[in-house]
Formats: C-alpha cells, structure tokens, sequence
C-alpha cells in the first residue's frame, strides 16, 4: 500500500464534486470560444492571427476564471499562488483544457462571421 | 518565390440568406430534436423480479465491502466477510439454486438481451437517418458552388473534400463548399448544443461516437455470464484483503496536526 492511497482513503475526494467541477469549467469554455469565434470573425483576423488570438483569449478566460473563482477561497485555504489543486485534479487540465475544448466552435464561428464580414 | 495574388469571387448575397442561414438552423434543430428522440425512445430500465435482484445486490454488496474495507472496523470487516463467504459459496443468493453448475443459456435466445441490443439500434438509428438525409439534402439542392473562405489557409489536399462538386482546377482550397459547412457544423456545434439543452444532452453525434468507443459497463449482470462463477470469484478477491482500517493511528495523526 502506498502513502498516495492511504492518503486518499483518509481524506477521500468525492467524485460527482470533481465532475461538477470541470464540467462548469468546460461550460464556459465551450461558450467563451464561441464568442471569441465572433469577433476573430468581425476583427478579420486571418490564419495565425485568428489562432493566436484564440490562445490569448481562452488563457486570459481561464486566468479570469482562477481569480474571480477559484482563488477567493483557494487562497485562505492555504493553498499558493495559482495552485488550483482545491477544485481540479490536475493543473493541466484546468490551464490548458479549454483550448481543445472550444476549438471546433471557435473555428465554426470564426468562419462564419468572417464570411458574413469580410468575404 | 512571387507573391500570390490573393483570390477574390465575387459571390451573390443571397448565398448567404438561401444556403448558409438554411443549413445552420436544420443542423441545430436537428440536434435538438436528436435530443429529445433520444430522450423520448430511452427504455425505462425492465423490472426484474425478487430474486435477480437479490442475486445482483448481494454481488454489489460483496464488491462495495472489498473496495472499502479501509472504514470498516477490522471485526467488523471480518463478520461481514465470513457471512458473504458462506452465502456466495453455499449458492444461498443464486436467482435458481438447482441450475448451478449448468452452462449458462445461450445469450441470443434471451429475450433481456435483445432489449438491449434494440437500445443500440435505435441510438444507432436516430444518428444515421439525420445524417443520411442532410447529406442528401445538401447534395441535392447545394452542391457545385462555393458560399465562403475559411479564414486560415490549407493545403492542396483538402481541395477535394472542402469543394466536392466544384471542378475549378486553380481554385484556392481555403474557398468552401456547403457540404463543408456541413461537416463544420457537426463538429463546432457542440457549444450551441451546451448552451441550448444543457450540458448531458445527447444531440451531438460527436459525442455519442466517443460514448461507443468505451466499453459498456453494464456488462456485470449481462445475459450468459453465470452469476455462480461470478459470486466464487468474488469470494476469492474477498479471501485475499490485507485488512486495516483508517482510523489506525488517528490519535498519532490528530496530535501531530495539533500546533500550540
């Protein structure tokens, strides 16, 4: 039996809690690429700039996620800096989740709003 | 290497208002209403009498005390464990003790198991039929011009899917076809479908194609598998636990967490 087991088993991690979790977290990644789509669409942006306008903004929204959501609380937890351990099992998940996520939608979207804009 | 000229076409308007407009709303009223098919055509789960039921739980009962035998007390765990070895091994919890040891009924010709394959079907069902028709439909009345231009540039070889029907040589691939406004739409409408029905909603197809990847796990109880056997070898996996409870060296733990 290793120390990782025992630890769990005294301190057991629910596992609807953890689906809730992510699941709210994919929710508005989901939405937020969409509407990040509409504007790449409206701004015209084309190729790299369309994609790296996506990473900036879905890394921005999962910023905003962790100071408006997660670090209120996680802070006075205990819990460091950016440390979203309270909430999401693993930090990848939670930081760069949301860019394969809403992918399809932003780029759904980013055509077709360029079409309707600019072509 | 010399500058290509950017390609320009210029295209009708109305494109937009007879074939873009037209496609996006069938593609998400077909979610929705894949949805709410799938809702409406669920099986409720089939009654089963007594005694299977008494054979599934008792099977569950023994699983649940082996996967958390760490809160149980260790005479606790052990009253538990003797009881559940001599029910599973006497055969007491068995849906008919008399045919143990008798090679379970052929799966076919069990009428719970084309229950469920019916199920499948009509999932199966409900995603093809939708599918086959928009395709047809698209091919029918939409195909052989362009409508649009991606905004990112792609390589010659989507050519051939991105502008089936059009048969210009020289075209710039990143110009679409409505067929592949189609194939965006199923894959990008999944935030809609989110935001629309919920999150567990069944619209998308993508989603019901990673569900068949998985195995289904309610294969347990499934016919042709003999409850008998299944009941022995939990008796072993219950013989084999090393028992310990958390709560050994709690009063350790709780003073090493105790800071004056």
């Amino acid at each position: 039996m290793t120390s990782i087991e025992r630890e769990f088993q005294i301190a057991p991690i629910v596992q609807e809690s953890v689906v809730h979790n992510s699941r709210t977290l994919f929710n508005l990644q989901s939405l937020t690429a969409s509407l990040f789509g509409v504007g790449a669409g409206i701004l015209g942006l084309e190729s790299y700039y369309g994609f790296l306008f996506y990473i900036i903004c879905s890394l921005l929204t999962t910023l905003l996620f962790y100071v408006l959501r997660v670090a209120p609380s996680s802070l006075p937890a205990g819990k460091g800096a950016f440390d979203t351990s309270q909430y999401f099992r693993s930090p990848y998940e939670f930081w760069t989740g949301g860019l394969l996520n809403g992918l399809a939608g932003f780029i759904l979207t980013w055509t077709l709003f360029f079409g309707l804009v600019r072509a | 290497m010399a500058q290509v000229p950017v390609q320009t076409i210029h295209r009708d308007p109305q494109l937009f208002y007879w074939i873009l407009v037209p496609i996006t709303i069938v593609m998400i009223l077909t979610g929705v209403l894949r949805h709410y098919a799938t809702v409406l055509m669920a099986t409720a789960p089939k009654k089963l009498d007594q005694k299977t039921i008494r054979e599934q739980r008792s099977l569950l009962h023994g699983i649940n005390v082996r996967s958390n035998f760490h809160v149980l007390s260790k005479r606790s765990f052990t009253t538990r464990r003797d009881a559940l070895t001599t029910a599973y091994e006497s055969g007491a919890y068995l849906k008919d003790p008399e045919r143990r040891g008798q090679a379970p009924p052929n799966p076919m010709s069990d009428p719970s198991s084309m229950e469920g394959m019916m199920g499948m079907m009509k999932n199966q069902m409900a995603m093809i039929i939708p599918n086959t028709l928009i395709m047809s439909w698209i091919n029918a009345f939409f195909s052989g011009y362009v409508i649009m231009k991606l905004p990112f540039p792609l390589t010659i070889k989507f050519k051939s899917m991105l502008q089936a029907g059009v048969a210009t040589k020289d075209m710039d691939p990143r110009w679409m076809s409505s067929i592949s406004w189609y194939f965006l739409c199923i894959f990008g409408l999944q935030s809609v479908f989110n935001f629309l029905l919920g999150n567990d909603n069944a619209a998308s197809q993508m989603a019901q194609q990673m569900g068949q990847m998985a195995p289904p796990t309610g294969q347990m109880f499934g016919p042709g598998v003999d409850p008998d056997k299944q009941f022995i070898a939990e008796v072993e996996n219950l013989a084999v636990i090393e028992h310990y409870s958390v709560l050994d060296g709690v009063e350790q733990r709780l003073l090493e967490g105790i800071t004056v």
